[in-house]
């Protein structure tokens, strides 16, 4: 289960709201790479896990996302925050407030909803520490991006600071995939599923 | 062909940077070097800023780096930082099971942290909805909730 713990994992305090930014930065929250697609990849891989320390590593990586998605969620609310009808028709805002006025909906940043297509569970360790592995690069890459498109320096300390807990990330799946390949047969790691076949 | 190794560390072994191969491994598998055991590690208030507990992971973009966080020495902020190092130390636990050394740093770190978050609450408001088993009315739903914007960081 889970509980709420009433803080972020990473204070977020902008100045400046900025709605052109938010356009961009929301797909984060729910793009193809974002991390509503991250909790959900690792907190739905943990129940086919046959691994005891790696069904921690899903469950303890999922649930940090979850305070991620909602860090990235502070940061798309304060950078639309008081806005007016002018800030928004200057910032090429209005595709977005049309249907969702100042609230926070989880797309990707060329107005895509959030689509599971985007994550995958294969029900196997090392094809899905493998996509987990791919994923946490492809969301480092996103926070690249956003670091070369945002000069605000308020938005650019939380982002380096998620970027940062995706290389930690992928470094933890490395070590899960290498304990995964010690319990298998080193002749053949891909004779069976460890999932499936018992 | 052989991969350029990291430079070794003094006491043999692999320097904080540098984490062990195997000297021959199964084809068509994936490698990421294990992290050596007892780590180096950043103070509380710079892993914060970093994103990360352990200088040998800390690769920043452009190496342009956080020299602080918004919240930096306020209460809120101390209580982020320690429950921020808890998280690595789990993380890395989850693969490191048997880092003694580490184990008994998450312990304590732990320990400051629910005495910390103790007096947080008594203080300020409650992080958990057990914080009111101490309070005299109901101030779960209290504003701020943590996504807006305050502009004294750290204060309820």
């Amino acid at each position: 289960m889970f509980e709420y713990n009433k803080k972020l994992q990473y204070p977020v305090k902008i100045a400046t709201p900025n709605p052109k930014l938010a356009k961009v930065i929301i797909t984060q929250y729910g793009g193809p790479d974002g991390e509503l697609g991250a909790s959900m990849r690792y907190l739905s891989q943990r129940f086919s896990m046959p691994y005891p320390e790696l069904k921690g590593l899903l469950t303890d990586i999922g649930t940090e996302e979850l305070g991620h998605l909602e860090m990235v969620g502070a940061i798309i609310h304060q950078l639309t925050r008081n806005m007016t009808m002018e800030d928004i028709q200057k910032a090429g805002f209005d595709t977005y407030f049309v249907d969702h006025t100042a609230g926070v909906y989880p797309q990707a940043a060329g107005g895509y909803p959030w689509n599971a297509a985007s994550i995958a569970v294969k029900g196997d360790p090392i094809t899905d520490l493998t996509e987990d592995m791919g994923a946490e690069q492809k969301a480092r890459l996103t926070y690249d991006n956003i670091l070369r498109l945002s000069d605000d320096p308020d938005v650019n300390n939380v982002i380096r600071f998620l970027r940062e807990r995706e290389i930690v990330h992928f470094q933890r799946f490395g070590e899960a995939l290498r304990k995964t390949q010690e319990r298998l047969n080193e002749k053949n790691f891909y004779a069976f599923n460890p999932a499936f076949d018992r | 062909m052989r991969m350029t190794s990291g430079s070794p560390a003094p006491g043999g072994g692999c320097d904080y940077k540098n984490g062990t191969l195997p000297p021959c491994a199964p084809l068509a598998a994936g490698y990421v070097p294990m992290q050596e055991k007892n780590p180096e590690t950043y103070d509380k208030e710079k892993a914060l800023a970093r994103g990360t507990l352990f200088p040998g992971l800390d690769l920043p973009f452009k190496n342009v780096t956080n020299k602080s966080n918004p919240y930096a020495g306020t209460p809120l902020g101390e209580l982020m930082a320690l429950q921020f190092m808890m998280k690595e130390m789990q993380l890395f636990l989850d693969t490191h099971p048997d880092d003694t050394v580490v184990f008994s740093a998450l312990q304590n770190v732990i320990e400051l942290y629910e005495t910390g978050a103790r007096t947080y609450a008594r203080l300020y408001g409650p992080l958990s909805l057990k914080d009111m088993q101490y309070a005299d009315k109901y101030t779960w739903t209290n504003d701020p909730w943590p996504w807006e914007y305050r502009e004294k960081e750290g204060q309820n």
